[in-house]
């Protein structure tokens, strides 16, 4: 099924080391739409990164930093990038030798194309 | 003192899920209404309705389900700032109904993904039936229901 967030996540997908890239409902964390690779279990990560996301917002929020932009996690093996607002966060998945900054640009402009 | 459940091998599994989900309460009934369990209820009166209203709704939804798609209704989800999830976990013992309410601490995302998880090890948790189960007769019920109410809020 093709929708409005298809072209957004197959330019993410299609980006060298990311293994999935999602649309979640920020307050339910639940996926929208999806990308993703085999072995990736994305109700999992939606679930659990638009949690993160939510808490990092409202630690930011708590701290009087503002709002919060491109938020990444390092882990042993990859890394988990999100970027988004209240209704909806873009979640990616990427290799740990992923190139971050292009990633990056990506996502800001999937933002600001699905804001 | 406040007990977590009537059956101790529940006790893990849902203390678990209620410290992975962050989730405000939680119940585990039997379809009869019949409580086994609780998290956050500090009342045995309430915990008396919750479970009536649970298994109602349990009953009438998967009713519901069964004239729509042939096959009862999975999961239900209701609410707004406090919502509630309502489920069944399959057990060597039979099928219980799981209600659990939760706010914006929590998400329906992670609920059901640690209900999954609570599921699986309440499954694994259950002991075999030590005897063939009875029909729940309105001689019994009212019975059953005040024991497992008086072992969890301390007055057994």
């Amino acid at each position: 099924m093709i929708t409005r967030f298809t072209p957004v996540l197959d330019a993410l997908i299609r980006l060298r080391g990311v293994r999935a890239s999602l649309v979640v409902a920020a307050p339910d964390g639940i996926a929208i739409d999806s990308n993703l690779q085999i072995g990736q279990d994305g109700k999992r990560v939606a679930a659990l990164a638009a949690s993160l996301y939510r808490k990092a917002r409202s630690s930011a929020t708590a701290a009087g930093l503002g709002a919060t932009g491109f938020m990444q996690l390092e882990a042993e093996d990859g890394r988990l990038c999100m970027i988004g607002g209240d209704e909806m966060v873009i979640v990616v998945v990427a290799a740990r030798d992923a190139n971050v900054g292009l990633i990056r640009v990506e996502m800001l402009r999937a933002a600001e194309a699905l804001a | 003192m406040i007990k977590t459940s009537v059956e101790p091998w529940i006790e893990a599994p849902l203390r678990a899920f209620v410290a992975d989900a962050g989730v405000l309460l939680a119940l585990l009934l039997h379809p009869s209404g019949q409580v086994l369990a609780q998290h956050g209820f500090f009342r045995a009166v309430d915990v008396m309705s919750a479970c009536a209203l649970a298994a109602a709704i349990h009953a009438s939804s998967a009713e519901l389900g069964r004239q729509l798609e042939g096959k009862p209704f999975s999961g239900l989800h209701a609410g707004n700032a406090r919502q509630i999830y309502l489920a069944e976990a399959e057990t060597a013992r039979g099928p219980y109904i799981f209600l659990t309410v939760f706010d914006q601490a929590s998400s329906l995302g992670l609920v059901r993904m640690y209900f999954e998880e609570f599921r699986a090890t309440l499954a694994a948790a259950a002991p075999p039936p030590v005897a063939p189960q009875e029909p729940v007769l309105n001689a019994n019920f009212e019975g059953e229901l005040n024991r497992n109410l008086a072992e969890l809020f301390g007055r057994a």
